[in-house]
C-alpha cells in the first residue's frame, strides 16, 4: 500500500509510503484523498518525509485534494525534502497552502 | 472439426475414421508418429489428434512431445489411446501434455463424449484467438490515429525562423507519441515579438489535446495585441480562462515573454515553469532568470510578476521544460540544472542551431536509451539587431 492514514486529534495524517510521488501513483493518491474527504475527513495533513521526487502529476494530485475540500476544512503539507521544497518554491505553493517542517507542527493546529 | 488419427493397426484406424466421418468430422490418417508429425506441420488446421501410444518408429508419447515442443499459435488437443487403464500410464501421458485418454478397445459413446470435451476447449480457444485478433486490430487503429495526430501536432509547431532580427530555433520530443509540451513565437506588432513555452501536467492524449487548444488560443494574436506585450497579464488571463477541476487536474506551467526587437528589452513572466536561462556570449555568462508563480489553471485569481531584462546584441534566451533537467540516466540520476548550465556555457561559441543539436546530444547521451520519460522541449532565441 502506497498510503496510510492515522488520526491526530481532528487531523487526518496521510503518510506517503513512496520515494516518488509521480504520474504512476498520482491517480491512486487522488482516489485515497478523495475517499477521506467523502468520508468527512476535512482536516488533512500530508506527510511527505519519504518523498524524494515529485513531478507535475504528483503536485497536481496534492492540489486536487486541496481543491476538492473547496475551503471546507484545512489542508497542509509536512516534512518536504529539499527537491520537493524546490518544486514548491518554483510553483509558489505557499500561496495555496502551508508547508510545515514536521507533522508535529502541522497538527498543532492554528 | 479436423481430426488426425494416428494408429499403426490399419483396421482400427479405419474403424475410428469411419465412425468420426459419420459424425461429420474431417478425418486424416497417419500410420505412425513420424508421418503424423509431418501432416501436422503441413496442415495447421488439424486441431485434434487421437493417437495410439505404442507404434513402431515414433510412438505416441514422442509424437506428443514433438507437438508440444513445436506448438505454434494454435493449441492442438491431444487424446492418447492406451491398452489398459493403468494409472502410471495416465500420469506419464499427462506429464507429457496429453489432454485426455481413451482405453482400447474404444467405446464409441465414450469417444464421442471425450471428443465433445475437446471440441469445447478448441472452440473456446478459437473464440479467444478471434477476440485477440480484434483487440490487435483495434490497437493498431488507435496507433495509426495517434501517429496521425502526432503529425498534426508537429505541423502546428512554429518553424525555426527569424522575426524582426530575432532568431528562433527549438527541439521538441514528446515522451509518448503525443506531447503535452508546446511552444510558440509570433510578432505582436512591428517591433514586439511574443514567445512562450508551456508544459501541460501529465502525458498522453488529455494533455496533448489541451496543449492543442492552448496553441490555438496563444497563436491567435488578433484577440488583444495590447495585452500580448504584458506577460503577467497574459498569464493571469489564461489562468482565469482555464481553471481545472479536482477530477481532471489539467493545468500547465509556462514561461511567457515579449521582446522589443529594436531595443532588446525583454519582459518575462513565469507560472511554475523552470527559469529561462539568459545566455550572454559577450559576458561569457549563463544565468537563470528566477521568477515564481502558481501554475496556470490551479487556482483562480492568481497574480503573476514580470521582470524586464536588457539583452546585448547576440544574447540568447533558453526556455525549457523540466523534461530536460529531470531526465534520468540508467542509474536514476537526474540531468539537473547544473549540467544544463554547463552545457550552455559550452555552446557560447556555437550558433543557435548547433546549440540545439549539442544540447540534444548531451541529453541523449545522459539518457543512453531510446525515448524519454517526459516530454523534452526547449526554445532558443537570439537577438541580432
Amino acid at each position: 500500500m502506497s498510503f496510510d492514514q492515522r488520526q491526530e486529534g481532528e487531523f487526518t495524517v496521510i503518510e506517503i509510503v513512496e520515494a516518488r510521488l509521480d504520474a504512476s501513483i498520482a491517480e491512486s493518491f487522488k482516489t485515497f484523498a478523495f475517499n477521506l474527504i467523502d468520508n468527512d475527513q476535512h482536516h488533512l495533513v500530508v506527510n511527505l518525509s519519504q518523498v524524494r521526487f515529485m513531478d507535475s502529476s504528483g503536485l497536481g494530485a496534492l492540489v486536487a485534494a486541496f481543491k476538492k475540500l473547496a475551503g471546507n476544512g484545512s489542508f497542509s503539507l509536512a516534512a518536504a525534502q529539499p527537491a520537493v521544497r524546490d518544486l514548491f518554491d518554483l510553483t509558489s505553493m505557499d500561496k495555496l497552502f502551508t508547508v510545515h517542517d514536521s507533522v508535529a507542527e502541522a497538527v498543532k493546529g492554528n | 472439426m479436423n481430426i488426425l488419427i494416428v494408429e499403426d493397426a490399419r483396421d482400427q484406424r479405419m474403424l475410428l475414421s469411419v465412425v468420426l466421418r459419420k459424425k461429420g468430422h474431417t478425418v486424416l490418417e497417419a500410420e505412425d508418429g513420424m508421418q503424423a508429425f509431418a501432416m501436422l506441420q503441413s496442415q495447421p488446421d488439424i486441431r485434434i489428434v487421437i493417437s495410439d501410444w505404442m507404434m513402431p518408429g515414433m510412438d505416441g508419447i514422442e509424437l506428443l512431445q514433438q507437438v508440444r515442443k513445436a506448438s505454434g499459435e494454435r493449441y492442438t488437443y491431444f487424446i492418447l489411446l492406451t491398452g489398459k487403464s493403468d494409472r502410471q500410464a495416465v500420469v506419464e501421458g499427462m506429464n507429457n501434455g496429453a489432454d485426455d485418454f481413451l482405453v482400447k478397445p474404444v467405446n464409441f459413446e465414450e469417444l464421442d463424449a471425450r471428443l465433445n470435451a475437446g471440441i469445447r476447449i478448441i472452440e473456446l480457444e478459437q473464440q479467444l484467438e478471434q477476440q485477440n485478433q480484434q483487440l490487435s486490430e483495434a490497437i493498431h487503429t488507435i496507433e495509426v490515429d495517434l501517429e496521425s495526430a502526432a503529425r498534426t501536432q508537429e505541423s502546428l509547431l512554429a518553424k525555426p525562423a527569424t522575426i524582426q532580427k530575432v532568431d528562433f530555433d527549438w527541439f521538441f520530443k514528446p515522451s509518448k507519441i503525443l506531447g503535452g509540451d508546446m511552444f510558440g513565437y509570433h510578432p505582436i506588432d512591428s517591433e514586439h515579438i511574443a514567445f512562450y513555452q508551456l508544459d501541460v501536467a501529465g502525458h498522453g492524449i488529455p494533455s496533448a489535446l489541451f496543449s492543442f487548444t492552448l496553441n490555438n488560443v496563444l497563436s491567435d494574436t488578433s484577440d488583444s495585441d495590447a495585452l500580448a506585450s504584458k506577460p503577467s497579464e497574459v498569464l493571469a488571463t489564461l489562468n482565469n480562462r482555464f481553471q481545472t477541476t479536482p477530477e481532471s487536474m489539467l493545468y500547465f506551467t509556462m514561461a511567457y515573454g515579449a521582446i522589443n526587437s529594436r531595443t532588446g528589452s525583454v519582459t518575462l513572466s513565469q507560472a511554475g515553469h523552470p527559469p529561462p536561462l539568459w545566455v550572454s556570449p559577450i559576458n561569457h555568462q549563463v544565468k537563470p532568470i528566477n521568477g515564481e508563480g502558481v501554475p496556470v489553471g490551479m487556482m483562480p485569481d492568481m497574480t503573476y510578476q514580470s521582470q524586464t531584462i536588457q539583452l546585448q546584441p547576440g544574447d540568447r534566451l533558453f526556455l525549457y521544460s523540466d523534461g530536460i533537467t529531470e531526465c534520468e540516466n540508467p542509474d536514476g540520476e537526474q540531468f539537473g540544472d547544473d549540467r544544463l548550465l554547463d552545457c550552455l556555457k559550452h555552446c557560447l561559441t556555437l550558433n543557435i542551431s548547433e546549440t540545439i543539436r549539442y544540447v540534444e546530444n548531451e541529453i541523449r547521451q545522459w539518457r543512453s536509451e531510446d525515448g524519454f520519460d517526459d516530454d523534452v522541449t526547449y526554445l532558443l532565441l537570439e537577438w541580432n539587431p
